[in-house]
C-alpha cells in the first residue's frame, strides 16, 4: 500500500480527505502543520505528499523545499487557494509536481495523484535504467579491461616483435620478440627511439610520408633486412600499417618475424637434398661414365688398327672418338664440379649478344648434321653490361644442346627443324634468352620432374645434371628460367640474368664521344 | 666382300664397328636411324644388318618389325647390338604383337653393348660363313 502524508491545518480537509483516499487504497499519514509533516516524512518516507499551502508556522512552500532537499525523487502536490497563481507558480518553480485548488475537487485530485503515480513509477524505471546503465558500463569497462590486458600480454608474449609509435614515428610499443631481433633493450628504445633509428631506412621513410600525407600504406609482409644493435644484418619478414581514429593518424605498427632460423634450415634443406640427389644419381652416373669409357676403348681400338696398317684417315677418325670422350668426361666432371659446390658469379663487363653468337656457331655443325637451323634474333640494344659471362655461356650451351635433342627425338618427320635463339633486354636491367625448339616437346609430367633429380630423357646419353646445373647457375645469379612446352610441338626455355649498365655508358657520355 | 648395314645414332658405335667390318672383310655402309637404315636396305640389299635399338627417328624396334614383316628383307639376317638387355627388346616385340601385330621371330644374334671387337668379329664371321 502506497503512503500519503496529508499536511493541512484545516481539520475538516484533513479528516475528509483521508477518508477519501484511504478509499482510493492510500495509507494516509496526516499532519496539522509543517513542523509535524516533515516529522512524519523524515520517518515514514512517504512517496507521494500533499501539503496545503497557507498554514501557520512553516508554509507549504517551506515544506516543499525541506522535503526535495531531504528526498528530490518525492512526489509533493500543493494545495493553493482559488486563483492563487502567484503561489501555484513559485511552487512548481521549487519543483512541486503539481497543485490543486480549493475547494478540493475529487477529481482533480485524483487526475494530480494519478500523475504524481505515473511519475513516481516513471522515476523507479529510470533509476531501474540507470543503474542497469551503471552495472553494464561496469561489465563492460571490465571487459575492456580484460581485453587490454589479453592484448598486453599477446604483444608481450608474441615470438615476433611488435613495435608500435604515435603519430610522430616516436616509439610508444616494443615487445620481447622485437629486443629479441633488433637487440635494444625496452628502455633503451621506449619513448627514446624513432621509428627511423629501428626501421629499414626504406620502411620508415614509407610510414613518415604515411603519417604526413594522413595515407595509409600497403605493407605486408615482406621480406625486409633490420640493422641490429650490434650492427649485424636480420632478415626479417615485416608486416605493418598506420594506425587511424576518425580519419587521423594515431601512429603506426608493425610486426617483425625473424627469420634467421628460418634461413638457416632453408641453406640447411637445399644442401640435405643436393647431397641426397647426388648420392641417387651414383647409379646413373655409372652408366653415363661406363657408356664413355667404352667410347674411349672403342677409339682405342681404332686407332691401334690404323697405326698397324698406317693409316693416316682411321687414325683421325679414332682420335676423334678419344677427343670426343675425354670432352664428354670433362664436362661430366665440370658439371659435377658446378652442382655440388658453391658458387660466387663473376662479374665482368661483356657483350651478351658475343657470347651467345659463339654458343650457336659451337653448335652449327652438329645441328646442321641433323638438318636443324639455328636462327638468331639478337636485341642490338643489349650493349655492354656486367654480368657473369661463364654462366651465360654454360646454360646456353645447354639449352641449344637440348634443343638439338628435342628436334633430334622428333618422330614427326616432316617438320622443318628449327631452334630460335633470341636475346632482348627488360626493362634495361635484365637479359632475357629464350631459346626455342619445334621439336618433341615434353608432357606435364617430364616438365614437373624438369630441375627436381637427376632425371634424363636421353637414355644412356645423358646425365640428368644439364638442366640441374643450369638452374643452379641462374639462380646463384639472381636470375630465373621459365619452360613453356608442348608435346608434340617443341618447347621453349626463357631464362632471365639481372645485369649493371656500364657505369658512365648512358647517354650525355655517348654525346660526349662525338665531340673533337 | 659382303657388305654390311650398320644402323646406330652414336658416331662412336658407328666408327667402332666399321673398323671391325674393315678388318674382318666387310664392306661398312652407315646410317644413323632407322629412317636412313631402311631406305639403304632397300638399296643395297645388305647381307648382314647390325641394328641400334634406341635411336631417334624410327627406333631400332621398330625398323626391325619392317625388315621381318617385308618378304623381301625378312631373309636377310639381324644382329641387334644394343645397350639395352636383350629380354628389353623381346619384351617390346611380344608387347607390339599382342596389339595385334604379327610375330616376328628372334633376332639372330643379340649383343649387349659394350662389345669387344673379337666377340662382334666372331659373330659375324659365323652369320656369314
Amino acid at each position: 500500500m502506497q503512503k500519503l502524508l496529508l499536511i493541512d491545518d484545516e481539520e475538516g480537509i484533513r479528516k475528509v480527505l483521508a477518508i477519501s483516499l484511504s478509499k482510493d487504497g492510500y495509507q494516509v499519514l496526516t499532519a496539522e502543520n509543517g513542523e509535524a509533516g516533515l516529522n512524519i516524512f523524515k520517518k515514514e518516507l512517504p512517496q507521494l505528499v500533499l501539503t496545503d499551502i497557507k498554514m501557520p508556522g512553516m508554509d507549504g512552500i517551506e515544506v516543499l523545499k525541506n522535503i526535495k532537499k531531504l528526498h528530490p525523487e518525492t512526489e509533493v502536490i500543493i494545495i493553493t487557494g482559488h486563483g492563487d497563481m502567484d503561489t501555484a507558480i513559485e511552487a512548481l518553480q521549487h519543483d512541486a509536481s503539481d497543485f490543486i485548488n480549493k475547494p478540493i475537487k475529487d477529481e482533480a485530485l485524483i487526475i494530480a495523484l494519478k500523475r504524481a503515480k505515473e511519475r513516481i513509477f516513471l522515476k523507479k524505471k529510470l533509476k531501474e535504467y540507470t543503474d542497469d546503465l551503471e552495472h553494464m558500463i561496469k561489465i563492460a569497462t571490465e571487459e575492456v579491461r580484460r581485453r587490454v590486458d589479453f592484448q598486453n600480454k599477446l604483444i608481450t608474449s608474441s615470438n615476433d616483435g611488435v613495435v608500435a609509435t604515435d603519430e610522430e614515428g616516436k616509439i610508444v610499443t616494443y615487445n620481447q620478440g622485437a629486443e629479441n631481433i633488433f637487440g635494444y633493450t625496452r628502455s633503451e628504445v621506449m619513448r627514446k627511439m624513432n621509428i627511423t633509428d629501428l626501421y629499414p631506412q626504406d620502411v620508415a621513410d614509407e610510414f613518415l610520408q604515411g603519417f604526413r600525407k594522413n595515407k595509409t600504406i600497403d605493407s605486408s609482409w615482406n621480406e625486409a633486412t633490420i640493422l641490429a644493435k650490434d650492427r649485424q644484418e636480420v632478415p626479417t619478414r615485416f608486416s605493418g600499417s598506420i594506425l587511424f581514429e576518425n580519419d587521423e593518424v594515431i601512429g603506426s605498427v608493425g610486426f617483425f618475424r625473424d627469420l634467421r632460423e628460418v634461413k638457416k634450415l632453408q641453406q640447411e634443406l637445399i644442401k640435405s637434398e643436393r647431397l641426397a640427389a647426388t648420392g641417387q644419381t651414383v647409379a646413373g652416373l655409372a652408366h653415363y661414365i661406363k657408356n664413355i669409357l667404352i667410347g674411349l676403348r672403342g677409339g682405342v681400338y681404332v686407332s691401334n688398327v690404323a697405326l698397324a696398317k698406317n693409316d693416316t684417315e682411321k687414325l683421325k677418325s679414332g682420335w676423334s672418338m678419344i677427343e670426343r670422350n675425354v670432352s664428354r668426361i670433362s664436362d661430366l666432371v665440370l658439371n659435377l664440379l658446378n652442382y655440388s659446390k658453391e658458387h660466387k658469379p663473376e662479374y665482368e663487363y661483356c657483350y651478351p649478344n658475343d657470347i651467345v653468337e659463339e654458343v650457336c656457331s659451337l653448335l652449327d655443325p652438329t645441328a646442321k648434321d641433323d638438318q636443324i637451323e639455328i636462327i638468331r634474333n639478337f636485341d642490338q640494344s643489349v650493349g655492354e653490361v656486367s654480368l657473369d659471362s661463364g654462366a651465360i655461356h654454360r646454360t646456353l650451351l645447354n639449352l641449344v644442346s637440348n634443343a638439338i635433342d628435342a628436334c633430334l627425338y622428333d618422330s614427326n618427320g616432316k617438320k622443318r627443324r628449327r631452334i630460335l635463339v633470341k636475346t632482348s633486354s627488360e626493362n634495361n636491367r635484365m637479359l632475357r634468352i629464350d631459346v626455342s625448339d619445334n621439336g618433341n616437346g615434353m608432357d606435364e609430367e617430364v616438365k614437373s620432374k624438369l630441375f627436381t633429380s637427376f632425371f634424363s630423357t636421353k637414355g644412356g646419353k645423358g646425365t640428368g645434371l644439364g638442366l640441374l646445373v643450369t638452374n643452379k647457375i641462374v639462380k646463384e645469379n639472381g636470375g630465373t628460367i621459365e619452360v613453356d612446352s608442348k608435346k608434340g610441338e617443341g618447347s621453349t626455355f626463357t631464362i632471365r640474368l639481372p645485369y649493371k649498365n656500364k657505369e658512365g655508358n648512358d647517354d650525355a657520355k655517348k654525346s660526349m664521344a662525338f665531340n673533337p | 666382300m659382303k657388305n654390311v648395314l650398320v644402323v646406330d645414332d652414336d658416331a662412336d658405335v658407328r666408327i667402332f664397328v666399321s673398323t671391325v667390318l674393315e678388318e674382318n672383310n666387310c664392306s661398312p655402309i652407315i646410317t644413323k636411324n632407322g629412317d636412313e637404315g631402311l631406305s639403304k636396305v632397300r638399296e643395297k640389299k645388305p647381307d648382314l644388318i647390325i641394328l641400334d635399338v634406341l635411336m631417334p627417328k624410327r627406333s631400332g624396334i621398330k625398323m626391325y618389325r619392317e625388315l621381318k614383316t617385308d618378304d623381301s628383307l625378312k631373309k636377310i639376317p639381324v644382329v641387334i647390338l644394343s645397350g639395352i638387355a636383350k629380354r628389353t627388346f623381346l619384351r617390346s616385340q611380344e608387347a607390339l604383337t599382342e596389339f595385334g601385330e604379327k610375330g616376328v621371330p628372334e633376332p639372330d644374334f643379340y649383343l649387349e653393348k659394350p662389345v669387344e671387337p673379337e666377340e662382334l668379329a666372331e659373330v659375324v664371321k659365323r652369320i656369314l660363313s
